[in-house]
């Protein structure tokens, strides 16, 4: 057991650097500059937190000193590890871009502080070893989402965030409900503590059926979090009303924090149960808990990746398109972990697929939505009745756009290639397993591959060859806006071209993820048997 | 007994909160989602069982079997929040009457 104050200081830079940007509001330049340095800090720190996971397998902090189940734990594996980082990269792209592209009447009231706010919800929700606590970090994270969805507070803008803020806080309801519901069941809502007495369930008098019903209402919770179908309607208008760094980052990371809850609490935490008679219910047979979650997600992946794909062939504008394109693309990480909660062979595969393609979409969406405020700032225009012919004008932009598309359609060697062949690789390894469904995952990818194509081609036709509009005519993209976007092109082909590296850590958190009892040892707890 | 009554009452608290929910008033939303939010708080009360005295030692340190204080602990905690999170939909009522004129939510679908 390794104690490590590391492990608290991301969360700590963030709530710093929260605290004194409210602080300097009446010095507006002051106040972006100690922003960026408090998120280049938060990269700092995630950086050195990572290095020492990696060198030290987990690190735990318990809160207080209180030892664990009493206490709240932080646990920070390969798994967080590896979320941290995607965090670290859009949150500092994002950044830079709103210092540039929010007017300065809205950057000094509240974006600053909102955003590192955000950022140390995120943060907990990544490193909290404790089911209520994790309960604590969403809200912390939603709570900044929901005012940055109204922060243009126009007609669109309060609409799209009064359902917004209604639907999360009915799913905040229902998330305590559950947990609540586990903590009865179970007896303790320390995550390490909760792995140890379902893994031997008999022994603490848990009867394992009531947690498999509660973990299924919760699972909905993260779903609502992540957009996977049937709970994506709030996406794209949400996303149409949160100004685009926002948009960036709620894709890129907040989504992401439901994919890990998902990772973390079903292969981690609730795998570890058993339902000795089976499962009892039509058309599923197993007697582990993911044996029903396969099934589930396999559906909820399957509507995601057509809804999403058919839905962003058909918008209008920049912004429908990669919203529906989001719910899409989350479908295309719910399958692999619907593949790998069915077939045990490919299980640890089938994270680092979920992860891999986790970090492309990230960066390559946070990519297509900073090109969207970019073409938004200079034309003042996304839909595509209004913009036409950017590449002529906006050469280096169209360029961003064009490497963000191939990174999510999937040529190599950018990110995204890697994302698309082991999802791939992990139906087809699950067809030759002989899993049940593989060969319709595969198919369903395929198709799925087809309708990223065609809907970032349509964008491209539409909006970046043609005729070039009137709007369009001699409009000029901001050089500083226009750089976020290189740069970020730039670490899509750095990271597909120097893959390996990335590969190897996305393994060692799979494995983190799937390795209970060091799990439940690290944060101090003995595992019986 | 008890245990019966509460579950009766949360019953009818969440059906009454998704009733409200589902009204096209937004004033009435939200009131309907602080009844939801706060049955659940009633709900996650009760998870600690109902059997016990309050759980506070007093002087001298003699006490009987208590129920279990963790979960009066969560409910605070999730109070504290559910504050946060109404008011700001309040707010957000008021703003969103000020920008369409009506809190009628079929009326601010269509004119926006």
């Amino acid at each position: 057991m390794s104690l490590s104050h590391v492990v608290i200081a991301p969360m700590l830079v963030a709530l710093v650097t929260a605290i004194v940007t409210l602080l300097t509001r009446s010095r507006p330049t002051l106040q972006g500059g100690l922003s960026l340095l408090g998120v280049v800090g938060y990269a700092v720190a995630v950086a050195v937190l990572v290095g020492d996971v990696l060198s030290e397998t987990v690190l735990t902090y318990q809160l207080s000193n209180w030892a664990a189940p009493f206490g709240i734990t932080l646990v920070a594996d390969a798994l967080s590890a590896f979320m941290l980082v995607l965090a670290a990269v859009v949150s500092l792209a994002a950044l830079a871009f709103s210092v540039i592209y929010v007017n300065s009447y809205g950057q000094r009231v509240s974006y600053h502080p909102l955003f590192h706010f955000m950022l140390v919800g995120v943060t907990g929700s990544f490193l909290t070893g404790d089911i209520f606590n994790l309960f604590v970090w969403f809200e912390v994270m939603l709570m900044p989402s929901y005012v940055f969805v109204v922060f243009y507070s126009g007609k669109a803008h309060t609409s799209a965030a009064l359902k917004y803020t209604v639907l999360n806080l009915i799913g905040s309801a229902v998330m305590l409900v559950a947990i609540g519901g586990l903590y009865s069941t179970t007896g303790t809502l320390n995550m390490a503590d909760m792995t140890r007495r379902l893994l031997a369930a008999e022994e603490y008098g848990i009867d394992p059926a009531p947690v498999l019903g509660l973990a299924a209402l919760l699972f909905a919770v993260f779903a609502l979090k992540a957009g996977i179908v049937p709970f994506q309607f709030w996406v794209p208008e949400a996303y149409s009303a949160a100004p685009a760094p926002i948009t960036a980052v709620l894709a890129g990371v907040t989504k992401k924090v439901g994919v890990y809850a998902i990772i973390r609490l079903y292969f981690t935490v609730f795998a570890a149960a058993t339902l000795p008679e089976g499962l009892g219910l039509p058309g599923l047979s197993g007697t582990s808990f993911l044996a029903f979650f396969g099934p589930v997600m396999f559906l909820m992946a399957l509507g995601s990746i057509f809804l999403g794909g058919f839905g962003a062939v058909s918008r209008p504008d920049l912004d429908g398109v990669f919203a529906y394109s989001s719910i899409g693309q989350v479908g295309f990480i719910v399958l692999p972990l619907a593949v790998g909660a069915t077939v045990p062979a490919v299980r640890s595969l089938a994270i680092v697929a979920a992860l891999v393609y986790s970090l492309n979409h990230a960066i390559a969406k946070s990519l297509l939505f900073l090109v969207s405020g970019t073409v938004d700032d200079a034309v003042g225009a996304i839909t595509f009745d209004d913009i036409g012919g950017l590449t002529g004008e906006m050469p280096v932009l169209s360029a961003g756009f064009f490497v963000g598309s191939l990174a999510l359609i999937g040529i190599p060697p950018l990110t995204g290639f890697f994302g698309k062949l082991l999802v791939f690789q992990v139906a087809s390894d699950a067809t030759i397993a002989g899993g049940n469904g593989a060969t319709l995952a595969l198919a369903a990818a395929l198709a799925g591959a087809i309708l990223t194509i065609a809907y970032l081609s349509r964008a491209w036709k539409e909006g970046f060859w043609g005729e070039t509009t009137g709007a369009v005519e001699g409009a000029t993209a901001t050089p500083g806006l226009v750089a976020v976007v290189v740069g970020l092109a730039t670490l899509l082909v750095v990271v597909g071209v120097g893959f390996d590296p990335v590969y190897q850590v996305a393994n060692a958190a799979a494995d983190a993820a799937l390795a209970r009892t060091d799990y439940v040892r690290a944060v101090g707890l003995e595992v019986s048997s | 007994m008890t245990q019966f009554v509460l579950a009766l009452v949360l019953g009818i608290l969440f059906a009454l909160g998704t009733y409200l929910v589902l009204r096209s008033d937004v004033v009435r939303v939200v009131w309907g989602v602080s009844i939801i939010s706060q049955a659940a708080n009633v709900y996650l009360v009760t998870m600690g069982g109902l059997s016990g005295s309050v759980p506070i030692v007093a002087h001298g340190g003699g006490h009987g079997h208590v129920t279990d204080p963790l979960v009066q602990a969560l409910v605070l905690t999730a109070i504290v929040i559910g504050f946060g999170t109404t008011a700001f939909a309040l707010v957000l009522t008021y703003r969103t009457y000020e920008a369409h004129g009506t809190i009628d939510l079929t009326e601010v679908s269509e004119n926006t």
